[in-house]
């Protein structure tokens, strides 16, 4: 066990747990922090989604040995964040959601694309967006709030 | 007859004179044979360079090099270089793309207890450092050769350069500490150890990095 100090959502945490424990279970379990999905558990699916360093990142992977300095923000603070705030307020807006499950991820990753680039077109939204699985195969709904929240974002 | 001297006979004589003979014979044989002193071999002909080359080629062709030396849009993985799963892309800097990129979730370590391999800056070489055709099928010995030595496709490295990406570059020393998969093996590793790598690519530049002919 090793004791770890880290920032999560603008706030230091301490954690006492075994180095190569991904940041998912770091979330979880030791923060309570359910939003962040566990998903595949190989970073095959992208529900496990949270920004880290600025990165979208699958927590599921990421021991928490290799985190450094680098702030982590979940799904519980996109209502507070500009872009996250616009994202969301689409996938309700559209009715984006069927069983939910994967939403997080694909809403952390949908703001990390936004966040860097503004503007998406219909390839860079398949390209960036194509690491995050949905069973209900709701993408045809999460492009389109992609491109309202963009919309959104420019007025 | 003096005391201390003794006039040669005539055996003696003979004995002296045939031990010339052998002496002289030796050194003959010495000079036919050329069985003289020879320093350490230096690597100075081309087949020498050649030959240092081939075992260059042979690392820089193996999975833990070649599949993010790729001339498609994607990296591959595993040592049967299949497509990156989850629909990597190598986006515009060889980083992949925005909410999907090399940082996602490779770390600038081994991850050991997830089985995801990462070090310093992940990303794919870029296009004109591709070293196998869009078909995924790996280039020719002449062809890598060609574009490793290509100064406008190889960042512009001379010898010494490449010595020193090949000794110091962290994602060419991480082909040779790879880490573990996801179930707890080793990756394989390349057929060379980084020294025997190092010192093969040394001895290829001192013979003013000779490449073989084009098939």
């Amino acid at each position: 066990m090793e004791t770890y100090n880290i920032i999560v959502n603008g706030l230091a945490k301490r954690v006492s747990v075994d180095p190569g424990t991904p940041l998912l279970w770091v979330l979880r379990e030791e923060l309570k922090m359910t939003g962040t999905k566990y998903g595949c558990g190989i970073a095959a699916c992208g529900a496990c989604t949270v920004h880290l360093g600025g990165v979208a990142t699958r927590s599921c992977v990421v021991p928490i040995s290799l985190l450094g300095s680098r702030p982590i923000v979940t799904i519980e603070a996109m209502a507070d964040d500009p872009v996250g705030r616009a994202v969301q307020d689409e996938w309700v807006s559209l009715d984006v959601v069927q069983c939910g499950y994967c939403q997080s991820g694909q809403i952390m990753s949908a703001v990390a694309l936004l966040k860097s680039v503004p503007k998406p077109t219909d390839k860079e939204i398949e390209e960036s967006m194509g690491g995050n699985l949905c069973r209900c195969a709701t993408y045809v709904r999460i492009r389109q709030a992609i491109k309202s929240a963009s919309q959104r974002l420019k007025t | 007859m003096m005391l201390g001297h003794v006039a040669p006979s005539g055996a003696t004589r003979k004995f002296s004179t045939m031990r010339y003979c052998k002496i002289a014979l030796l050194f003959a044989l010495v000079a036919l044979t050329g069985c003289t002193y020879n320093p350490p071999k230096m690597a100075t002909t081309r087949a020498d360079g050649l030959a240092a080359w081939q075992q260059v080629y042979s690392v820089l062709t193996h999975p833990r090099c070649i599949t993010c030396h790729t001339a498609t849009d994607y990296p591959q993985q595993g040592d049967n270089r299949h497509r990156h799963f989850a629909n990597v892309v190598r986006g515009t800097e060889g980083k992949g793309v925005p909410a999907l990129q090399c940082a996602t979730c490779h770390q600038g370590s081994n991850a050991d207890s997830t089985g995801v391999p990462g070090g310093h800056d992940w990303h794919l070489a870029p296009l004109s450092m591709e070293w196998q055709d869009l078909n995924d099928k790996i280039l020719s010995s002449a062809e890598v050769c060609k574009a490793v030595t290509d100064r406008s496709k190889n960042g512009n490295r001379d010898g010494a350069a490449l010595l020193k990406h090949h000794t110091e570059e962290p994602l060419v020393l991480w082909a040779f500490q790879p880490g573990r998969r996801i179930d707890g093996s080793m990756r394989t590793l390349p057929p060379l150890t980084h020294e025997e790598f190092v010192a093969a690519t040394r001895k290829w530049i001192e013979t003013g990095t000779p490449c073989p002919q084009t098939p």
